[in-house]
């Protein structure tokens, strides 16, 4: 890093979203050299997002605000370049993909941005298919981006940012919604472009995916820069401290294997909650689910894990009728619901999805809590009491609930879910893109759940998560469950990662 | 098979040639034509669909003109609104949203304009998923948003997180198209638009059809024709 000219130049910069509000950021000094590959981490709300916005103008030009100090790019400083005169320098990829898709086709996609730099039509055709290649992308061209799995929309984000060949490219949370594999494929692709002299900035809080590729390692916290070196150096003990994902040494199979998952199992003889009896589901031709059946019992936690598009959330949305089965059977306490209403099926189970804003119209926490059950007749102050206390909404309750940080309004939407008293509740992808304080929030509300004897479901492909928690594992692959049983039974067989067959591999990081 | 520019005159001089047309075999050989042309192109299908959401519209309509004027001007009428929508029809089955943008550019329109406009309309099936996926969770949670009556009394639940999710990915896209160089000067087009011999051919031939007509009507026939004619000035 000595020697070479800085590329990006931070010096003293504070930042504020509103001119009233607190600085997110607060006097960060930050050189980088061009072709570096540096990893910014920190938690949810450390500054990370608002600092990657920063480096490409986005800050302060498309979001106002209060702005001190300097950022300069390639010598230009943000303040007089706009983000236009930088997009070619610096290119952004956002974290959620499907939200900056905005073309017909992939190969729209990446035409928008060489189109913008004014290229000739033949140089914009070769670079899309260069890009393309490179990528491995080529038959996915004349797809919609918006027909794409998360994995496959974010190789597109990518593609469209590195075809414009900016000095550096920065990525905001790229591994949020990867399962292991796309995690992995995308990890290459970004050695790939390393290689090619590119800069590679990532904002992560999931070192496993990020740090072995990173060359340097920034950690900020609470909008200040704590640490700054390479990643061996940063990646002390006390690196805890800071609410980052570290994976164990040797990978979290052989780690969690001899801790008991903090539920216990389902009594042997208890008749079962909910029976997926030879479930199916058939969708625009395609099996979705294949020949599924198990059954939950009152008092467990089970675990439903496989890797994206393995039918996970396709299966769950037949627990309360959201889906039908094409053929097969649901049970609720040995009643089919075939024909039960999905809203009178909400006093049995309770369902979070994995993004909660889709919810929420309520103007107070309070409310949003209480509305489905008050729409249920089943409003119970004192359980609502309860849940507020459980899920430590106390300093919430009358604020807006869109207006809540991620965690939050996961919080506030796993009360609502529970707020009728469910026989089981549902929670899909909970901890998604959050960081290892809210997991481990998380984890306790779980336990405080069990000791009430609450059944719960985890739809998820967070492994670390799953064994901690889940007494059983169903292994989603293909539609169809491979392997069931204990997390230490499902795994015992792996050595060192569990077999592909079970369409888990083991992978630093804990996610599938 | 047209530059967006020549279907885009087509379907109005079309749309001006049902306008004036009478009686009403003429209206329906034109809706018959059309048929053929969606059949031809493959979108008879979804031309169904579409036809369920336009036929009480069009209903309506013939309805109020058979009630203020007499029963066979309400028939004309009502044809000639489902023969008319019907063109626009084929025009946005036959026509992306982003060639039609593009094509409108070349024609002088504003870039911003332009691509706000094809952008929102390809944007629509992706509101629609967003509205489904708010209607599961809120019927997931117990509220009564499935079809009815009680519906009606919780639309807040639907339609407040519809608009909040709208206005968030509004702002989403935004933010990635200035990062892609949204508005910056000195674009260039991948595709080409221009406007070939074909297309001149073709909008010829629809122009002379249209003086064709309307010499015929208010020529030849045009004591016995005004009758009916007054309904769309």
């Amino acid at each position: 890093m000595k020697g070479r000219k800085p590329f990006i130049q931070i010096q003293g910069l504070r930042y504020a979203y509103r001119k009233d509000g607190p600085w997110i950021l607060d006097g960060i000094d930050l050189n980088v050299p061009a072709g570096e590959s540096l990893l910014v981490a920190g938690a949810s709300g450390s500054g990370k997002s608002t600092l990657a916005r920063a480096v490409n103008g986005l800050i302060p030009h498309f979001y106002g605000g209060r702005f001190e100090g300097d950022v300069i790019i390639g010598g230009i400083s943000t303040r007089q370049g706009s983000v236009a005169d930088l997009f070619d320098q610096v290119g952004m990829v956002f974290q959620n993909p499907e939200a900056q898709l905005f073309n017909r086709s992939v190969f729209r996609e990446i035409a928008f941005g060489l189109e913008s730099l004014g290229l000739p039509r033949r140089e914009i055709r070769r670079r899309i298919h260069e890009i393309a290649e490179e990528m491995e992308i080529v038959h996915l061209l004349d797809r919609s981006p918006h027909s794409l799995s998360g994995g496959e929309q974010q190789m597109v984000c990518l593609s469209a940012i590195a075809a414009l060949r900016p000095r550096m490219i920065v990525l905001d949370e790229p591994f949020a919604n990867l399962d292991s594999d796309n995690a992995m494929r995308f990890r290459r692709t970004l050695t790939h472009l390393r290689r090619a002299g590119m800069g590679v900035l990532v904002c992560e809080h999931r070192l496993g995916h990020a740090a072995d590729d990173a060359g340097r390692m920034v950690i900020l916290d609470r909008g200040r820069k704590i640490m700054d070196g390479p990643p061996a150096e940063v990646m002390g003990p006390g690196i805890d401290a800071y609410g980052l994902e570290t994976a164990p040494p040797g990978g979290w199979v052989q780690a969690y294997e001899i801790e008991t998952p903090a539920f216990r199992a389902a009594p042997a003889k208890a008749s079962p909650l909910m029976t997926i009896e030879k479930v199916s589901f058939r969708r625009d031709g395609r099996t979705v689910l294949d020949d599924v059946s198990f059954s939950v019992h009152p008092g467990e936690c089970v675990a439903i894990v496989g890797p994206n598009g393995a039918g996970k959330t396709t299966l769950l949305k037949h627990f309360n009728g959201l889906l039908r089965p094409s053929s097969g059977r649901v049970l609720l306490e040995g009643r089919n619901i075939r024909k039960e209403k999905v809203s009178r099926l909400a006093r049995h189970v309770g369902m979070a999805f994995q993004n909660p804003t889709g919810q929420f119209f309520k103007l107070s926490v309070w409310d949003e809590i209480t509305v489905a059950a008050r729409a249920m007749n089943r409003y119970d102050p004192a359980w609502i009491d309860e849940l507020v206390r459980l899920f430590r909404l106390e300093t919430l309750t009358s604020r807006p609930p869109y207006r809540l940080s991620d965690g939050e309004k996961k919080r506030v939407a796993f009360a609502a879910a529970l707020s009728a008293r469910p026989d089981l509740l549902v929670l899909d992808e909970p901890t998604s893109g959050q960081d290892r304080s809210f997991k481990e929030a998380l984890g306790g509300f779980l336990t405080a759940l069990q000791a009430r004897g609450q059944t719960v479901v985890l739809v998820t492909h967070d492994l670390d998560f799953a064994a901690r928690y889940a007494c059983r594992w169903l292994v989603l692959k293909d539609g169809r469950i491979t392997t069931a049983g204990t997390p230490r039974r499902v795994c015992r067989p792996l050595g060192d990662g569990v077999p592909d067959s079970a369409g888990i591999r083991q992978r630093a990081g804990g996610h599938v | 098979m047209f530059d967006p520019r020549t279907k885009l005159g087509i379907s109005t001089i079309a749309a001006a040639g049902i306008v004036i047309s009478d009686p009403l075999w003429m209206v329906g050989g034109a809706w018959l034509g059309l048929l053929l042309l969606l059949t031809g192109l493959g979108h008879l299908q979804s031309y169904a669909r579409w036809l369920l959401l336009v036929l009480p519209m069009t209903l309506f309509f013939g309805l109020v003109t058979a009630w203020s004027v007499d029963p066979g001007a309400g028939i004309l009428a009502g044809s000639k609104l489902l023969t008319l929508t019907t063109v626009f029809f084929v025009f946005f089955a036959s026509t992306l949203p982003e060639d039609l943008g593009n094509a409108l550019v070349k024609a002088g329109m504003p870039y911003t304009v332009a691509f706000t406009m094809s952008t929102a309309l390809q944007f629509v099936p992706v509101i629609g998923r967003k509205a489904r996926d708010i209607l599961d969770a809120q019927r997931a949670r117990g509220i009564p948003v499935e079809a009815g009556w009680a519906a009606l009394k919780h639309y807040p639940a639907f339609l407040v997180p519809l608009l909040l999710q709208s206005f968030q990915l509004a702002e989403s896209l935004a933010e990635a198209m200035e990062a892609r160089g949204f508005g910056r000067p000195g674009r260039s087009f991948l595709t080409e638009y221009r406007l070939g011999a074909r297309d001149w051919a073709a909008l010829g031939v629809s122009a002379a059809a249209l003086a064709a007509l309307v010499s015929v009507k208010y020529g030849l026939f045009a004591s016995a024709s005004g009758k009916f004619s007054s309904f769309f000035p």
